[in-house]
């Protein structure tokens, strides 16, 4: 059975937070959850952005996530 | 006054076309930072390397799209643009403005960033040049507030949707692609803002099978406008042609005198399945065997028309040679309906099988024509539960990548080939 979002939203969190990559794609958090839809991992991981939990990292043609303080910030 | 010394910029002035060294230092008197774009570019050509880094985190708040970050490595050296991001709008469809939307976005552009555009860039946005983290939130609020103007999108997100000038200026047209570009960008806002999917996806559409906005080449959906009942034929103004009384192409080659037009050899003879020909002063089209390559209606537009039984053929996995190659759409669905009563839902239902699909076989940074070409488009046409026909295949007449499966065949794989050769020559 597929996590409730708070349950996905806080594996995807927890993830983010401890993988040895810094900066990972939509797809590496699919397996946080395999019974989860893509859409919904993928919703679960823009509402953490959009809660100032996780930042989005683009090269412009390429999307990342990281979690707060994680992703490679060139103004540093 | 220029800043830096660029004798190798300012070569590029030298060619035959106006020169955007020309358009940057001109627009350098009013923003200073245009000085150092130069400069910097300068030593980009001396060193033969960019001073670009690589991406970064700027971005409104909640966006994921539409702001690129570009930061500078030798900031010291070329203060001005140590942070030069790129914004990019959502152009409207066909990009139709008015002058005073593009008074006000010059203005604002000059006021919150370098004053320098492109209009416009690959996808179709109108982009924004060079700003500074700090002036993004206040031009974000600034465009959405005064400007009624949204961002387009960038990064793994749907970008911004484009099409061709369609029913408003093009008579060729065959779908609404203004129409289904604006209901497309609005139904899909969530994706063009917010990532989505493990790399980039593109819409274009395009009206007919000219396809002027190169959808077949651009896109990971090209949706082209097409007809499936008869080219509509006026023989009286067949005749006019053949008489000399109408230029052909609609007088596009006017300018010079290329002798008398002449119908088997600018036409007949350029059919590439030769499915025309005059019997007497009639022209006759095999229907069945025409490829819409548009050349027979593009040479005499008021004799011959696209039928009126009309919709798109959906393409799917063009992309630029980043990785793998450039590649070409591949033709998915042959005929589509497009109907704008009941808000597109045929396009949209094939849109999100395709996605559904993709967002779980597609590989990080992988655009759906490579996924395809990865597990083969059988799979691929057995996921959008399209039957095929001789029309899949990667280039016409040669190459077909669709394979039989035994069950698929009469007699399998064991049939006699000395049976089958009785019945068909070699």
């Amino acid at each position: 059975m597929a996590l409730s979002k708070e349950e996905l939203k806080a594996a995807i969190l927890e993830k983010a937070t401890n993988a040895p990559k810094p900066q990972l794609y939509v797809k590496d958090f699919y397996a946080c959850d395999p019974d989860s839809k893509p859409r919904a991992v993928k919703n679960a991981a823009n509402e953490l952005v959009k809660e100032g939990k996780m930042a989005f990292w683009s090269s412009g043609s390429t999307t990342m996530y990281a979690a707060k303080g994680r992703a490679k910030d060139e103004e540093k | 006054m220029p800043k830096h010394d660029t004798p190798m910029i300012d070569e590029l002035e030298s060619g035959p076309w106006p020169s955007f060294v020309t358009d940057l230092k001109r627009q350098a008197e009013k923003s200073p930072q245009c000085w150092d774009i130069l400069g910097k570019m300068e030593l980009s050509f001396r060193d033969r390397i960019t001073h670009w880094k690589h991406g970064g985190i700027v971005g409104v708040f909640g966006y994921g799209g539409g702001i690129v970050g570009r930061y500078s490595d030798v900031p010291e050296q070329y203060p001005g643009v140590a942070h030069f991001h790129t914004v990019r709008l959502n152009q409207p469809s066909s990009k139709f403005y008015t002058t005073e939307k593009l008074r006000q976005v010059c203005d604002l552009w000059e006021k919150r960033g370098s004053g320098m555009t492109n209009m416009h860039g690959s996808t179709g946005d109108l982009v924004l040049l060079g700003t500074t983290t700090d002036q993004l939130e206040p031009l974000f609020w600034d465009l959405t507030h005064d400007l009624n103007w949204d961002l387009g999108g960038s990064g793994s997100n749907l970008r911004t949707p484009s099409c061709c000038l369609g029913k408003a200026r093009c008579e060729y047209s065959c779908i609404d692609t203004q129409a289904l570009c604006h209901h497309l960008t609005m139904h899909y806002q969530d994706e063009i803002h917010r990532p989505a999917f493990p790399y980039k996806f593109k819409f274009k559409f395009s009206g007919c099978p000219n396809d002027c906005v190169a959808a077949i080449a651009r896109s990971d959906f090209a949706v082209l406008g097409t007809w499936k009942d008869d080219i509509r034929i006026d023989q009286s103004a067949v005749k006019g042609y053949v008489n000399g009384d109408f230029a052909s192409n609609a007088g596009a080659h006017a300018g010079r005198d290329w002798g008398k037009f002449d119908i088997e050899k600018e036409v007949i003879d350029l059919c590439p399945t030769h499915c025309m020909r005059m019997k007497g002063e009639e022209l006759q089209i095999d229907n069945s065997n025409c490829t819409r390559c548009m050349h027979c209606i593009n040479v005499m537009p008021r004799a011959l028309r696209p039928g009126l039984e009309q919709g798109a053929t959906i393409c799917v996995g063009a992309k630029a040679p980043i990785l793998d190659g450039a590649q070409f759409a591949t033709m998915t669905i042959p005929f589509l309906k497009v109907d704008p009563e009941n808000d597109f839902e045929e396009v949209i239902e094939v849109i999100e099988k395709i996605w559904d699909w993709w967002m779980e076989v597609g590989k990080n940074r992988e655009r759906v024509g490579e996924t395809i070409m990865r597990v083969g488009l059988p799979t691929f046409l057995k996921v959008m539960e399209v039957d095929i026909v001789p029309q899949h295949v990667k280039e016409p007449r040669s190459n077909p990548y669709v394979f039989w499966g035994e069950d698929e065949v009469e007699g399998g794989w064991d049939r006699s080939v000395v049976e089958f050769r009785k019945r068909h020559a070699q």
